[in-house]
């Protein structure tokens, strides 16, 4: 209903107007289309800013430089990596100045300073070098075990000999106990004074028993010598 | 008895009435299913399990075995060795035997040309991380009964089985090695044109990696060739198949390409610059 009233007032008023100007003021000079050519509307209506339409179009988005940055080198590489000799970049520029190449050159020397056959050297020289620690270790085993048999018996030997002395010495020390008892002629306290001297006496003439049986066995040894010597 | 016998004949009587089990009356195990859908407010919309601070509110998920500052789990005993220098080692994240068939038999590859880490990153399935010190690609033997391309393959790593089973069929493998540079370039080479720069060198295995790549049972890329043809035979006899002769094969050409230790791409030579939009080689002239 408002539409239709707004048409109604809308009407009125132009028909006003026409009516004054007719009258009041003069006519003013007609501008002129072709009428061959025909009107054609605004179709891309994507509010694109001009540089994406070109990116969507795959050429080159600035034509000029906007920025410092697309004076740099590496955005035109991008532009020629990217567009091609549509991007008017001269790919001499990709391959850097002589002394950029000659740089990543001496750097690529740094970081891989050796050769291949170096490193095949260097492979050499590693694995012999384990080699010759696996061979020294399995030598020194191999030695050791022609000698584990003769090892084995002197240990047996030993602890053989070692209890036998400690089974002697048991021994002595009850017969020397038994003696001190019979000298006493009854059961004496093996903590009693009495007893403790007597076994202390007893013990010394063991001892010098001990001694001169020694000294006779040397002198009977020294008197074979001495036959043999002169016979 | 009788009192079993009628408790029996009650269970019995029981089940009869009992509903039956069939798809009908059957429901998801509890807790088995995940809803997909995320609630909001009042609906479930509070933290959603993601917690009230720290990495699990911000989903930035902190490394493996990285335990906030205390000293981690598996560092934690000195004694360990197999654990020594790992933040350094190289990783070779694996490709089965059963992903390059289906691979090949899905038209993802072409096997009309040689394959390298181009071709796999470009099938769009594979993809290498050279940040994360992944080195390459290997080749791993789940499926190698049932492989069944003939291939001219370059990987990273592979094992015995996986190189007799590749040249049982008649192909080529060799294993190479690629500095991370390369393999960043590698890993999305049209990225890297679009650089504009000139292709680089390859550099050399580091000295650990040498011996690998110069064995020729590995078929590294440095080992002597005529060995590498001996040893191919070694392999046919332990593995008891006979070895198919690609000295008289229609594609010998093409099996047979390899790149040089220091090239990139099949047929691209280090220091040429590459166009894709102009499809041009630019080289520089040696004055």
């Amino acid at each position: 209903m408002n539409i239709h009233k707004l048409g109604i007032s809308t009407g009125s008023a132009i028909g006003r107007a026409r009516y004054f100007s007719s009258v009041a003021k003069p006519e003013l000079p007609a501008s002129f289309v072709k009428d061959d050519v025909e009107y054609v509307p605004e179709r891309d209506k994507s509010g694109l800013r001009q540089q994406h339409k070109n990116v969507l179009h795959e050429t080159l988005p600035y034509n000029e430089a906007h920025s410092w940055i697309h004076l740099t080198e590496k955005y035109q590489r991008n532009m020629y990596g990217r567009y091609g000799s549509k991007s008017n970049v001269n790919p001499q520029i990709c391959f850097g100045t002589l002394a950029e190449r000659t740089k990543a050159q001496q750097r690529e020397s740094i970081t891989q300073p050796e050769t291949l056959p170096e490193l095949l050297e260097k492979l050499r020289i590693r694995k012999a070098a384990k080699q010759a620690a696996i061979n020294e270790r399995e030598e020194s085993i191999q030695k050791k075990l022609e000698k584990l048999d003769q090892w084995k018996a002197e240990l047996n030997a030993k602890v053989e000999k070692r209890k036998a002395d400690a089974a002697a010495a048991i021994q002595r020390k009850e017969r020397l106990i038994e003696e001190v008892r019979r000298h006493f002629g009854f059961k004496v306290d093996v903590r009693d004074e009495r007893f403790k001297e007597m076994l202390e006496q007893k013990e010394k003439e063991d001892k010098r028993k001990q001694k001169e049986a020694k000294r006779k066995v040397k002198e009977e040894k020294m008197m074979a010598k001495l036959v043999q010597q002169t016979s | 008895m009788a009192h079993l016998r009628e408790s029996t004949d009650k269970a019995l009587k029981l089940l009869r009435t009992l509903p039956r089990v069939q798809i009908g009356n059957l429901r998801p195990n509890p807790n088995s299913k995940q809803n997909d859908k995320r609630g909001r407010a009042q609906h479930g919309g509070d933290k959603h399990g993601a917690g009230n601070k720290g990495s699990g509110q911000r989903q930035n998920f902190m490394r493996l075995g990285y335990e906030t500052g205390n000293q981690p789990f598996y560092l934690r005993f000195p004694y360990e060795p197999y654990y020594k220098g790992h933040h350094m080692r190289r990783e070779y994240p694996p490709i089965s035997m059963l992903q390059l068939q289906v691979l090949i038999d899905t038209n993802r590859i072409d096997i009309s040309q040689p394959i390298d880490i181009a071709t796999l990153c470009n099938s769009g399935l594979m993809s290498l991380k050279p940040a994360e010190l992944q080195y390459g690609f290997q080749l791993t033997d789940d499926g190698l009964d049932n492989f069944k391309a003939k291939i001219n393959i370059e990987v990273q790593h592979a094992s015995e089985a996986v190189i007799a089973a590749v040249e049982r069929n008649g192909g080529v493998i060799r294993t190479a090695y690629y500095d991370p540079r390369s393999l960043h370039i590698l890993s999305n080479p049209k990225k890297w044109f679009e650089k504009g720069l000139p292709i680089p060198q390859r550099m050399l295995p580091p000295q650990d990696a040498v011996e690998y790549y110069t064995d020729a049972k590995n078929r590294g890329y440095l080992a002597n060739p005529e060995e590498i043809s001996k040893e191919r035979l070694v392999l046919a006899q332990k593995y008891g198949y006979e070895l198919p002769r690609i000295e008289d094969d229609a594609n010998y050409k093409m099996l047979t390409a390899a790149k040089d230790a220091r090239q990139l791409f099949h047929g691209l030579e280090p220091g040429w610059l590459i166009n894709l939009v102009d499809k041009t080689i630019v080289k520089l002239k040696a004055t």
